[in-house]
């Protein structure tokens, strides 16, 4: 539901970030198959709710720590999807001069951290820059997003019972898409909900439903008010799905086709869409051209990636160490 | 003589293995990473689905679980997938399965297999491209494979989940489409026995895993400028065939050292040291090094291809020891 | 109250708990006096949970155990000479002097493996009670741990991997902080750990979990049997703590003991310093189940004398044996790391 607080822009503001997710992953996606982009490519089209629901009431010098399926939420904290896309595409212009790639992005001016390629990896991190600025007192906060993988790791466990031991100021989001790689979560754990382990470490916790925007960003707003009034730390947990395999070319066959079918419909996105037409808060044509923009922006930033050069051999040795 | 693909000949192997030994158990993975064949994988599900299981994300705990199986009579093979997740399971590795028997004063046995992927796999980036197999060897009381042929990897395999020891089975993705002999019925191949991939007389090329390939290809190159190298795969890493070694380097006088590990305390490292402990009076020009650059992997395919140990290195590095 | 069994088996775990107790007190001065050197954990006080726990098992079980082994393998019978001799790292220690105090395993007992690492003992639990089950042998796996390994990784990733497989597995947690730092609080179990009471965190994964005093030896022992036997059924995972209240010997950095043990303290704690007293008065496990014993008429005070005299003197037979076992030729370092098939 539009809450009250929600002003026209703002949300106009969300829903064009949403879009340029999803544009950004449909093109990532063409671009794998054309084989621009090397290696593991994992895409969270489906879960766009959560990213932008999260971190768009965010502060600039908040920070923000990803997964390996984080491309959304560096583009939902604000990255450049130019340097997004080079880095995609392993170009000297991407975030990291092509050493990091989808799995180890950074946008750091944005407050995007960094991604992991270890599940679980960044959780840990992230209580430390908690840990940072609860020492600054300045009422920054660090946002985890992690999936329900995750919640199987022991350093997932280890972080709870440090942050709810020194209060931190850090949000553990973890976007349950029901599938830890390749198996159901029922296949990795007895545990239906992992908000459940966040309670036993005497964390606040809730399930949201991920796919509802709205519920997110209420969900979030809770959080962030907690952690800057130094009451963290807060664990949401967001049910969504993602719609495509585990990674870019995987078949996926462990998944049947009509629950396929059933989670389009609750395409966030759609959603989103639909409640704003409802509440007149936007015209079908201003909606559709946010999708149409967000496609330029999007086709604008593979030409630039593609054009790019790719890094010099020397550049090797360089930034190995301060 | 039969030819297989190397993926075909694990497969074999692995289902030999587990229709001969109740006690063989598979924890986690396909054994194939994510290449196109993982769909063989299925045929030993269907086969052997009681003893085959799909663990959380939870390498700790999982290489921990399979440990203890060992010690309580089973043979698992648990597939770490890519070789950088060890890192996850390293208490469990290096400081509880590789010392319990020591410490035990030689009572608990722990014949478990630890299965990896390492190194360079193309946009692996730092975090998925590991060789953690120089880390390894520092831990006393791991046995170490490096298989880089389809029959090697059968027989290795074999002779690995017939060991008595924790064992680390160090695979490469490059390798599972390779094609090779591999005789039927072919006999599990021993530990510590290094096998001559190409002969030759004036440079020794010790190489391991996939880059043996690569050091057959740079052979190749080189033996059209008249240079014939000898490429010796030692094969296993611990317990490590010295002997054959230096039997070649008598006949060479002159070694390069070719493998994926990073450069500094990696495998090469290890390696040049026994040689020139054991066989300095051997050699006419120092030792040479071709290993990955000191660097964490990098993801751009440029980048990627220019740390690695490849061709065009170990030629240059062979060019230079005849300088 | 005591295990509800027949006075022989009472008399012997009373005996047993001597030959912890005297086994410890006896180890204090030889590491005082240089006799053996690294660091090592003291079992005292956590006797009644040792004891009748590991008397509800069968011989064929498997069991783990941490730095704090020594009272368990005592209980479940190592000869103590054997014992110390490898905490004073001699050639005829249980693991020829390779382990010492913080590895001593006894496989032919169920102990294949002792970890100095904390909690590094749980995910190796899952895998004796995996095999157990693929080989349906009917064996199951006791895990023994302190609260400390809760704040590991490894013990979620080992409960989540337990409760998945409907394991064979008992974690006995023994928690020797009851009333320590923090703990009047009750927010939290204390300054390290997060979740309380820490049965929260098995029961999470769905693993019955419950709390017992770890210094009632009858309720253990009723508990305990009651897991095993739930376990042997094929019910899956059981978890128990077990709350002790630390000895105060083992509440310094090295070990200390304020005060010998011999049976007629159970009535007279007056010769105790006075810092200790209330421990010996109210929390010794082996006091209270002497006390109970005698009062429960199954044995006299002169009787339980008698075990307790006997137990001295093979405990110092025991030392005196270690102290004159040689220690291994320096080659031994070089073998035994691999084992030959």
């Amino acid at each position: 539901m539009v809450s009250r607080n929600d002003k026209t822009s703002e949300l106009l503001e969300v829903f064009r970030r949403m879009w340029l997710i999803r544009a950004f992953e449909e093109k990532a996606s063409l671009l794998y198959a054309e084989r621009q982009i090397a290696g593991l490519l994992h895409l969270s089209i489906g879960q766009e709710a959560v990213a932008v629901g999260a971190c768009s009431l965010l502060r600039k010098n908040d920070y923000v720590f990803g997964a390996h399926r984080s491309h959304g939420h560096a583009i939902a904290c604000g990255a450049d999807i130019d340097k997004l896309m080079a880095e995609l595409a392993g170009r000297a212009t991407g975030y990291c001069g092509g050493k990091g790639g989808s799995m180890h992005i950074v946008a750091k001016e944005t407050g995007f951290v960094t991604a992991t390629g270890v599940v679980g990896g960044t959780i840990p991190l992230a209580l430390g820059a908690a840990f940072a600025a609860k020492e600054r007192k300045n009422g920054q906060l660090a946002v985890v997003f992690f999936g329900d993988g995750a919640g199987q790791a022991g350093a997932f466990h280890e972080s709870l019972n440090i942050a709810s031991l020194w209060k931190l100021p850090a949000i553990f989001v973890c976007e349950n898409n029901g599938y830890a790689e390749f198996t159901p979560l029922s296949a990795h754990t007895k545990v239906e909900r992992l908000a459940q382990h966040a309670e036993t470490y005497g964390i606040v916790a809730s399930t949201v439903d991920g796919n509802d925007l709205f519920a997110v960003r209420q969900v979030m707003a809770r959080a962030i008010k907690k952690c800057r009034n130094n009451k963290g730390p807060v664990f949401v947990e967001c049910l969504t799905h993602r719609m495509r395999g585990h990674y870019e070319g995987d078949p996926a066959k462990y998944r049947e086709l009509s629950q396929l079918a059933e989670w389009k419909k609750q395409d966030p996105i759609v959603r989103v869409e639909r409640a704003l037409r409802k509440k007149k808060l936007a015209t079908s044509q201003e909606l559709e051209a946010i999708e149409a923009e967000a496609r330029a922006l999007v086709e604008k930033a593979a030409e630039f990636a593609l054009t790019s050069p790719l890094p010099a051999a020397e550049e090797i040795v360089r930034d190995v160490m301060t | 003589m039969r030819e297989l693909a190397y993926y075909e000949a694990k497969f074999e192997a692995l289902d030999e293995i587990m229709a001969a030994d109740q006690r063989v158990h598979l924890i986690n993975g396909t054994f194939l990473s994510l290449s196109p064949h993982r769909h063989v994988f299925q045929n030993l599900k269907q086969k052997y689905g009681e003893r085959i299981v799909a663990p959380p994300i939870s390498e700790l705990g999982f290489c921990g679980l399979a440990t203890g199986a060992a010690m309580a009579g089973l043979r698992p093979i648990v597939d770490l997938s890519t070789g950088s997740f060890i890192y996850e399971a390293w208490p469990q590795v290096a400081n509880e399965a590789a010392n319990a028997f020591s410490m035990s004063g030689g009572q608990t046995r722990v014949p478990v297999v630890f299965h990896l992927f390492h190194g360079l796999r193309g946009g692996g980036a730092a975090q998925h491209s590991g060789s953690p197999q120089g880390m390894l060897w520092n831990c006393p009381g791991l046995e170490i494979a490096i298989p880089s042929s389809p029959r090697d990897v059968k027989g290795l395999l074999k002779s690995a989940v017939a060991s008595d020891n924790p064992t680390i089975f160090v695979d490469h993705t490059r390798l599972l489409d390779i094609r090779g002999e591999v005789p039927e019925n072919d006999k599990p191949i021993p530990f510590g026995v290094a096998d001559i991939k190409r002969t030759g007389r004036d440079v020794t090329v010790v190489a391991t895993s996939y880059t043996v390939q690569v050091a057959l290809g740079a052979a190749a190159t080189l033996a059209q400028e008249g240079i014939e190298v000898e490429v010796v795969d030692p094969r296993t890493l611990v317990p490590f065939d010295l002997a054959t070694i230096l039997k070649s380097v008598e006949k060479t006088h002159r070694v390069v050292i070719a493998d994926e590990t990073h450069q500094s305390c990696g495998v090469a490292a290890e390696i040049a040291a026994r040689i020139s402990e054991s066989g300095f009076d051997k050699l006419t020009a120092p030792i040479r090094r071709v290993s990955t650059l000191d660097v964490p992997v990098p993801y751009s395919p440029p980048l990627e291809a220019h740390i690695g140990p490849s061709e065009e290195r170990i030629s240059n590095a062979v060019r230079a020891t005849l300088a | 109250m005591l295990p509800k069994i027949s006075r022989e088996s009472l008399l012997e775990q009373c005996r047993r708990m001597f030959v912890i107790r005297h086994f410890e007190e006896s180890l204090v001065p030889l590491h005082d006096q240089g006799v053996f050197g690294g660091h090592y954990h003291l079992y005292i006080g956590q006797e009644a949970t040792g004891v009748p726990a590991i008397s509800c098992l069968r011989a064929d079980d498997y069991l783990f155990t941490t730095h704090r082994n020594h009272g368990h393998l005592l209980a479940r019978g190592a000869e103590p000479k054997k014992l110390f001799a490898e905490i004073l790292g001699r050639a005829d220690g249980l693991n020829k002097g390779k382990g010492g105090s913080f590895h001593s395993v006894a496989p032919a007992l169920g102990f294949l493996h002792s970890s100095g690492v904390v909690a590094g003992i749980i995910p190796l639990s899952t895998g004796t009670a995996y095999a157990a089950k693929a080989q349906k042998n009917g064996r199951i796996t006791v895990c023994l741990f302190g609260d400390g390994s809760l704040e590991e990784g490894a013990a979620p990733e080992a409960f989540n991997l337990a409760s998945l497989y409907k394991l064979p597995v008992l974690f006995l947690c023994e928690n020797n902080g009851k009333y320590g730092a923090g703990r009047a609080a009750a927010a939290a179990q204390s300054s390290t750990m997060a979740a309380y009471p820490l049965t929260d965190l098995p029961k999470a994964y769905k693993i019955p979990a419950q709390q017992i005093d770890g210094m009632d030896a009858g309720l253990v022992h009723a508990t305990i049997s009651d897991a095993v036997e739930k376990i042997r059924r094929g019910e899956g995972p059981q978890f128990i703590e077990a709350q002790t209240v630390r000895y105060p010997g083992s509440e310094t950095n090295w070990p200390t003991v304020p005060r010998p043990t011999d049976t007629a303290l159970a009535w007279d704690v007056g010769s105790v310093p006075e810092k200790a007293r209330e421990w010996y008065r109210s929390c010794d496990p082996l006091l209270i189940f002497i006390r109970e014993l005698v009062e429960a008429k199954q044995a006299t005070q002169e009787e339980v004398a008698g075990i307790e005299r006997q137990v001295k003197t093979d405990i110092a037979a025991a030392v005196e044996f270690a102290v004159n076992s040689p220690y291994p030729k320096p080659q031994e370092a070089e073998r035994d790391f691999f084992a030959q098939s």
